[in-house]
Parts: C-alpha cells; sequence; structure tokens
C-alpha cells in the first residue's frame, strides 16, 4: 500500500515538474496545480492512524482517522486554490498587456525595452552608471505603459 | 536630570525639535536651531567645569549591552567642539542657507531639513564621545554616517552632489562595518562591550589585534586618511558651512576621537602606533602637496584637512604625553581655525560668486575684518607665534624629537608646507591686485568668523583653559594624569629651532613657488586621477555590473530561476537519501484487499496526471487536472476523511468553472499568438522536451523515494491528535476537522482567510479592464 501510494506521489509530482519546466505559461501554472495535489496527497496519508471518520459520536474503542492531517490537507487544499487563482488572473492580465503566455516571447520582450532604454541614455563612465538608473525610473513609466494601453484597446474590442 | 543626561538629551533633541518646528512653519527652523545649539553648548561648557555622573543603565542585557555614556575628558573635549562650532556653524548657515537656496532655485522650506540634518550630526556626535558601549558607539557612528549623507547631498539636484555623498557613505560605511566586526570580536575574546572593562581585561592575542585594526581602519576611513581619503575633497561639493562643520568638528574629528577612545588598547601593540605613525606622515605629506597646488578654495582646504588630521595621527603615534596630549590640543586649535577658514572661503564665494583663488583678489580692501579674522585664523594654523597653534607644532616637534631625527625633518617640512599653502589662501584672496566685484555680505556671515578668529589669537596669549580640556582628554587616552602647560620659551629650546625652521622654509616656499609649482601640480593632478579613487571607481562600477547581470540571469530566463531554487533542493534531498540511517528500510507490505477501490482511485489520479502533462492544448490539460482532482477527492473519502472529500469536490468544481472561463476568453492558438516580433525560428523550447522528460523524472523519483521512506517509518505511539479528539466534545462539537480548525487552530484558519482574502483582491485587480498602475 505504501509503496503504491508513494508511486503515485512520485508520479504526479514528476508530471508537475515536467509542466513546470514549459515555457507556456498556463502549463506552468498546471505543474504547480500537479505538484500541490501530489503534496496534498502525501500529508494525507502519513496520518497516524487509519480508521473511522473523526466524527462524534465515535464507535466505542473504534480507531479514528487522524484528522489533525485532514484539517491540515483542508487548509492546503484552499490556499492553493486561491493561489492558482491568482495566478491564472495574472497571466490574462499579462495576456491582455502583451499579447502572450510565453515566458520566452516575454524575456524577449523585456530585453528589447531594455535595449531601448539603454540607447535612450548611453552610460557614462565612472559611478554615474548608478545614476542612471534613477534617471530611467521617469522614462521608463511611460515607456511599456504605452504599449500597455494600446494593447489594452485591443483585447477590449 | 544630571548634567550628563542633560547634555545628552540637548544634543540629541535639536534636530527632531528643529524638524517639528520647521514643518510647521518654516521660519521657525532657523532660531530654534541656534536655540537649541546654544542649550547643547551651555550643557557641555558645564559638563566641562562639573562631570555630570556617568549613565549606565541595562539596554539589551542577553546581548551584553548597556547604555553606558560618560561625559569623561575626551568626550568633554568633542562635545564642546561639536556644539560650540556648531553654535558658530549654524548661525553663519542662518544667514548662508536662504542665500544658498536663492541661487539654487529651491524653495526656502529647504533649509527645515538642512537645519534638521547638521542638528542630527551634532546630536550624533555628542552621542558619539560619550559612549562607553561599544554598540553604542557603533550606533552613533552610523548616525553620523548617514547625516553627512544628506548634508553633503543637500544640493541633491546635483549629479556631483550625489556622486559624492555615495562615496562618503560608502567609505565611512563599510569601514563601519569593520568597526561592528571588531567590536562583536572583542565581545566575543573578552565578554564584554564596555570599553572601561575591556581596557581592564584586554591581554593582546591574536583576535585582538584583527578586532583593533579593522576598528583603526573605521577611523582612519572617517578622518580621510590615505589612502581612503579621496571622499573628504569630493564631499566640497557639499554647502560651506557644512564643509566648515565636516572638517573641524565632526565627521573628521570622528575618526580621531575613535583612535583616542581606543589608544589603551592600541599602545599594547607597538607595531599598531607605527601603523598611526605611517598613515600619518603619508597623508600628511600627501595632503599638503596637494593643498600646495589647488587652485579651487574648498579643495586646497580639504586637502589641507587631510594633512592636518595627518598631523594629528601621527602625533598619535608617537604617543607619549607630548603626542597624545598635543594631540589633542591641535584638534581644537585645528577646529577653531579650520572652521574659520571655511566661513571664509563662504563668504567670500557669497560676495564675490568666485570659487577659485585665480579669481579673486584684493579683498583686504573691502572686508578688512574678514581678512584680519581669517588671517588669524591662518596664522595659528600655521603655528605662527602668539597664537593658539604654535603651541600645536610646539607638541608636535617635541613628539618627533623624542622619536629620531628623521621624524623631526619630516614634522619641519609639513610645517613648512602648512605655511606655504595657507599663506597661497590667504594672499590669493585677500592680497594682490583687487579682482572682481565685491557685493556686500550680511554680518552674520562675517561674526562667526571673527568670533573663531579671535579664539584663535586667544589662545595664543592665553592658553590654559584649552590645554587643560585637552589635558583632561589626554587623560582619558594615556591612563595617566599628565598635563599640558603651554608657555612661551624665550630660549634655544629645540622646539624653537624647529618652530623658526619651519616657518623660516615656509616663507622660503611661499617665495619660490615658480620653481616648484609646475612639477608639483602635476605630480598632485597625476595623483588625484590614478589614486585610490580609481580603484573604488572600478570597484563600484564592476560590482554595479555584476549585480545587472544577476538581475539579467532572472529577468531573462524563469525556467534557470526555478532551477535555481529546485536544482539545490533535489541535491539536499539525495544527500539526505544517501546519509539517512539505513533502519528505516522501505515497507514493501502487501496491501490489503479492502483497500482495492482506494488503489484504484489512486491509480486513476497518477494516470489522469501523467494525461495532463502530455497534451498540447490547454484544454485538454484543464480536463486532466480535474480528472486529477476529483480522483483525489475520492480518494480523500476513502481514506475516511469527508470534510477534506467535500472540500475538495466543491475547490475542483470552481477550479474547473475558473479555468475554463479563464480559457475562454483567450484564443483557442494562445501559445502560438504572437504580436511580439521575433527573430528567433517558432520552436522555441521544444527541443528542450527530452532535458525536461529527464529532469521531471529524476524529480519523480526523488518525491517518491522520499514518500515512501517517510510512509515505511512506524507511527510513533502517542499522537496530538488523540487529545484534539478527546477535548472536542468540550469545544461543543461534533466534527473533529472542523473544530481543529475553528477552534484549537482558529488563529491558522484565520490566517488562510486572509490569504485568500488578498489573494481575492488581486485578482479583482487583474481581471478588471482598466489599466494597472
Amino acid at each position: 500500500m505504501t509503496l503504491i501510494v508513494s508511486l503515485a506521489i512520485g508520479v504526479l509530482f514528476a508530471a508537475g515538474s515536467y509542466l513546470l519546466l514549459q515555457h507556456d505559461f498556463i502549463k506552468v501554472v498546471g505543474g504547480t496545480i500537479l505538484i500541490a495535489h501530489s503534496v496534498n496527497l502525501f500529508i494525507m496519508v502519513s496520518g497516524l492512524s487509519r480508521g473511522t471518520e473523526p466524527i462524534y459520536p465515535l464507535g466505542d474503542g473504534a480507531r479514528v482517522s487522524d484528522p489533525l492531517v485532514q484539517a491540515m490537507v483542508l487548509t492546503a487544499i484552499v490556499i492553493s486554490f486561491g493561489v492558482t487563482a491568482l495566478l491564472i488572473s495574472l497571466i490574462y492580465r499579462v495576456y491582455v498587456s502583451h499579447r502572450s503566455v510565453d515566458i520566452e516571447h516575454l524575456s524577449d520582450f523585456e530585453e528589447r525595452l531594455v535595449q531601448l532604454e539603454e540607447q535612450q541614455v548611453p552610460p557614462e563612465p565612472g559611478i554615474g552608471v548608478l545614476e542612471d538608473r534613477e534617471v530611467d525610473e521617469d522614462d521608463e513609466s511611460d515607456q511599456p505603459d504605452r504599449d500597455g494601453i494600446q494593447r489594452d484597446e485591443r483585447a477590449t474590442e | 536630570m544630571n548634567a550628563t543626561v542633560f547634555l545628552l538629551l540637548a544634543a540629541l533633541s535639536a534636530a527632531p525639535l528643529t524638524a517639528a518646528f520647521g514643518a510647521a512653519r518654516p521660519s521657525l527652523a532657523r532660531p530654534v536651531a541656534i536655540l537649541t545649539t546654544a542649550i547643547a553648548f551651555l550643557a557641555a561648557l558645564y559638563n566641562a567645569f562639573r562631570p555630570g555622573p556617568a549613565i549606565d543603565k541595562e539596554w539589551a542585557p542577553a546581548w551584553g549591552m548597556r547604555l553606558h555614556l560618560e561625559a569623561d575628558g575626551l568626550a568633554v573635549l568633542f562635545a564642546l567642539l561639536a556644539t560650540g562650532i556648531g553654535l558658530a556653524v549654524i548661525i553663519y548657515s542662518s544667514g548662508y542657507i536662504p542665500l544658498h537656496l536663492h541661487h539654487e532655485h529651491r524653495p526656502e522650506e529647504d533649509q527645515t531639513r538642512f537645519f534638521a540634518f547638521i542638528l542630527m550630526f551634532m546630536g550624533a556626535m555628542t552621542g558619539l564621545v560619550m559612549a562607553q558601549d561599544l554598540m553604542l558607539i557603533f550606533l552613533f557612528w552610523d548616525l553620523t554616517a548617514i547625516a553627512s549623507y544628506y548634508l553633503i547631498g543637500f544640493d541633491s539636484q546635483k549629479r556631483e552632489a550625489r556622486v559624492s555623498a555615495f562615496m562618503a557613505l560608502i567609505v565611512t560605511g563599510i569601514s563601519a562595518v569593520g568597526f561592528l566586526i571588531g567590536a562583536l570580536m572583542l565581545d566575543a575574546e573578552f565578554g564584554s562591550f564596555q570599553l572601561p572593562e575591556l581596557i581592564a581585561s584586554v591581554v593582546p592575542n591574536y583576535e585582538s589585534d584583527i578586532a583593533l585594526v579593522l576598528i583603526l581602519i573605521a577611523a582612519l576611513a572617517k578622518s580621510a586618511q590615505v589612502p581612503l581619503h579621496f571622499w573628504l575633497p569630493r564631499a566640497m561639493t557639499a554647502p560651506t558651512p557644512v564643509s566648515a562643520y565636516l572638517h573641524s568638528a565632526a565627521m573628521v574629528a570622528a575618526g580621531v576621537f575613535l583612535i583616542g577612545r581606543f589608544y589603551p588598547l592600541i599602545v599594547l601593540r607597538g607595531w599598531m602606533l607605527d601603523l598611526l605613525l605611517v598613515v600619518g606622515v603619508v597623508s600628511m605629506v600627501a595632503g599638503g602637496l596637494l593643498a600646495l597646488t589647488r587652485d579651487n578654495m574648498k579643495q586646497l582646504l580639504a586637502y589641507s584637512t587631510i594633512a592636518q588630521y595627518g598631523y594629528i595621527v601621527t602625533m598619535f603615534g608617537l604617543g607619549g604625553k607630548a603626542g597624545v596630549l598635543g594631540a589633542m590640543f591641535a584638534i581644537i586649535a585645528h577646529g577653531l581655525a579650520k572652521s574659520a577658514l571655511f566661513l571664509t572661503a563662504g563668504t567670500v564665494t557669497e560676495a564675490t560668486g568666485a570659487r577659485e583663488l585665480s579669481a579673486v583678489g584684493g579683498l583686504r580692501h573691502s572686508m578688512p575684518l574678514l581678512a584680519l579674522a581669517s588671517g588669524l585664523a591662518a596664522a595659528s594654523l600655521a603655528a605662527i607665534p602668539l597664537t593658539m597653534g604654535f603651541f600645536k607644532d610646539e607638541y608636535f616637534f617635541e613628539a618627533a624629537t623624542h622619536h629620531g631625527r628623521l621624524m623631526q625633518v619630516i614634522a619641519v617640512v609639513a610645517a613648512a608646507m602648512t605655511f606655504c599653502y595657507l599663506a597661497r589662501f590667504w594672499k590669493g584672496i585677500f592680497g594682490g591686485p583687487i579682482l572682481g566685484t565685491v557685493s556686500p555680505v550680511p554680518n552674520v556671515l562675517l561674526a562667526p568668523i571673527v568670533v573663531l578668529g579671535a579664539l584663535s589669537l586667544l589662545g595664543g596669549f592665553w592658553p590654559e583653559p584649552f590645554a587643560r580640556v585637552a589635558s583632561n582628554a589626554g587623560q582619558v587616552s594615556l591612563l595617566s594624569t599628565d598635563e599640558l602647560h603651554p608657555a612661551y620659551h624665550l630660549s634655544r629650546t629645540t622646539e624653537n629651532i624647529m618652530a623658526a625652521l619651519a616657518i623660516g622654509s615656509g616663507v622660503l616656499l611661499f617665495f619660490s613657488r615658480r620653481v616648484w609649482f609646475a612639477t608639483v601640480e602635476l605630480a598632485s593632478d597625476l595623483g588625484e586621477k590614478i589614486g585610490p579613487e580609481r580603484a573604488f571607481r572600478a570597484g563600484v562600477l564592476n560590482l554595479n555590473n555584476f549585480s545587472d547581470r544577476i538581475h539579467w540571469i532572472e529577468v531573462r530566463d524563469l525556467r534557470s530561476r526555478v532551477a535555481t531554487v529546485l536544482a539545490p533542493a533535489a541535491l539536499m534531498v539525495v544527500i539526505t537519501l544517501i546519509f539517512t540511517n539505513a533502519d528505516s528500510s522501505f515497507e514493501l507490505q502487501k496491501p490489503h484487499r479492502d483497500d482495492l477501490t482506494l488503489i484504484m482511485m489512486i491509480g486513476i489520479a497518477a494516470i489522469a496526471g501523467v494525461a495532463a502533462a502530455i497534451p498540447r492544448d490547454h484544454f485538454s490539460m484543464a480536463l486532466a487536472l480535474s480528472g486529477v482532482g476529483f480522483a483525489l477527492s475520492v480518494v480523500f473519502a476513502l481514506l475516511r476523511a469527508p470534510d477534506v472529500a467535500l472540500v475538495a469536490v466543491l475547490v475542483e468544481t470552481l477550479f474547473g468553472v475558473l479555468f475554463f472561463a479563464f480559457l475562454a476568453l483567450l484564443p483557442r492558438n494562445v501559445e502560438h499568438a504572437d504580436v511580439v516580433p521575433s527573430d528567433e525560428p517558432q520552436e522555441l523550447g521544444h527541443h528542450h522536451r527530452v532535458r525536461d522528460s529527464v529532469l521531471a523524472a529524476f524529480g519523480g523519483l526523488l518525491a517518491f523515494l522520499v514518500a515512501w521512506g517517510v510512509l515505511s517509518r512506524p507511527a510513533p505511539v502517542d499522537s496530538v491528535f488523540e487529545r484534539y479528539v478527546d477535548l472536542t466534545p468540550a469545544a461543543h462539537g461534533g466534527a473533529i476537522v472542523t473544530v481543529i480548525l475553528a477552534d484549537f487552530r482558529g488563529l491558522d484558519t484565520m490566517g488562510e482567510i486572509t490569504v485568500i482574502g488578498i489573494a481575492f483582491l488581486g485578482i479583482a485587480t487583474f481581471i478588471r479592464r482598466r489599466r494597472l498602475r
């Protein structure tokens, strides 16, 4: 029994980490969900006893299933749902503003933004580099956002 | 309230009071600043005559830290400087800063900031000099660095000011960390942060040597000694009163104060005195040479400060009564004279707009009083007889004579250079033909200089009070009862001969400057260019690039970031698996017949998990994920966990709705939707499939081994859950899991609800159609 459960945990974890390594954000979220499932299963079966449901009235002398792990798993399920929902809406937002859910595309996009900024403000030698950041913050505020507005509008249509 | 507490409170409360009144009404900042400083100065004066008892209170007993402050001789000297010169500088600033802000087109309200920070500087200095606990010293030490950062960078609209402030903060801040390490080492070795206890108990050994060298480095960096001097000339971008204060009574003085404080520990090792001697002499010569050629008034004075503190450090290195007590006297003489000279430079710049010596001249006609006062200060610093500074050089020569012929020569040369650059400074401003136009300056820009110059002269005729303060301070450092009694000896003592030689060669040097000026200027320029400042800049630049690269790796590739978290975790698991005791053998028990349904459902969950990983489209993946979730709900139900099963079903349903709704919002082939034109071919990432599979299989294997190992362990005999089961009826509940969640671990549940609440706030923000700000 232990072996079978452990195998299942291992399989779920493997599938989850495979998805986690994908470059598609939606699959990455799927990966986190699967890993959460495998961990929930692990916590559940690591309960110290198996027996009847932990609900009064208990039978005389009957063994009760460990209620503590159940409480923990219950909490874990709810929290991981909350986190997943947050991630999904975050991806939605990323899609709306960048029209992509692919990590590599988004990285490219950011890379290009940085390059654009560097062209605008040539770095000076010396400690100046530290200062340049400060200057950039002002420029930065419109740069990506202007893109964001256009994309937002397109997405709304 | 005793005198010590009063001094501390007066000095520390000056800044907050000024800030508060200034915030209410900007016009109140100046009078409040002057008033609070005056009170602090009076308190310091009172302490000079009647030192209050030491304050010694518990602070953090578990760590051996105490609020231990004492107004001993050393503290009184520096507190008098900090508050006395502070008073002069603040009165000067009350005239200077409004003009300065006007020139810079800044609002008048900014002066509150200036006065608050300079008073914070004064408070930190006063606290620092009284502190006897190493941690307390460190605290005030860093507070001075922070205050100096804001003061040097006061003209924050100028790039130069920001860079200089940053440099000062880095140099003194990093060396302060060395001080902290040294303090902790002393505590670890000798079990105390209290300086008096340490002085009584330290037996020099390897650890204490390292600790003291670290502390010395912090002190020398703060006193702008070579090779950590480069921040000081840079700091001249600060408004002039800040420079005056920084150079004479605060910041730079804090460094030599620290040497004085730790002097009883330093003398235990002869080579540490030699170290001070070497650093002092090098600073003296380098600072002197650079000061000889600088054209910018404030730059000249800055290098002169490096040289003068080189004097003082050298005197500490020479040691003995003349050395240490003389060093204390020199600190007073230098503080009074140097602040006057800086303020002179400020007034001259205010009157003529010039910052360079070559751009001014002949001011003796239009500003005779200023010429006289700053002439007195310069004379004092140049050690002309009948001024206070004469005695500082006399003690310097006396200490040098004890040390040997070479030191005598160095001392005379240094004194001659001092004379020469001060003569250049004074003559450059007040002598020669009249250059440029002079606009009248308010009296408040003159009065403090006159007072300081007069004090320098007074010290030449009546040195006794200054000598007493210096003696009391030196006694703390030397742990002796020696006293200074400065007086003129009209005979051919060695010191008098050396002084005459110094002044004579100084005059010679001054009038022969056509001969050597170009060469020395070239050498100084070269020294400024390839000096340690270059190394500092290169270091900062490289660190910055390094941090950019790290940042870039993170931003560039999420997967490598995931790997940096997961790979070490996997490594640790492997190590644990290898080294875990083999007793807990893996269990290979035959499954029970009743568990057949359970096994089936677990199998379904696992298969659904694999199915979720395979497909390319998101709908199939979402379906498979739901499958895993529902299968696990059944597993939970079969494990006799009805509450969990119910919640799981509910959550899975919600999750399904959410996920499918989300997918419905995206185009079908979102993976290929690509508005960001990419130069790279479209099959980005696909060739990683094999690598990903291997990594995933490895991770799964580890998870499997860990789970199997843990689950095979025999259950402990008693568990906390039995208590929960027994207590549930007392909580008026029947469902034990519910009671645990709502009652026994109710706080956890509240935290959970908060997490969910925050998550949903985030979701609500994300899915709104408006643009994010």
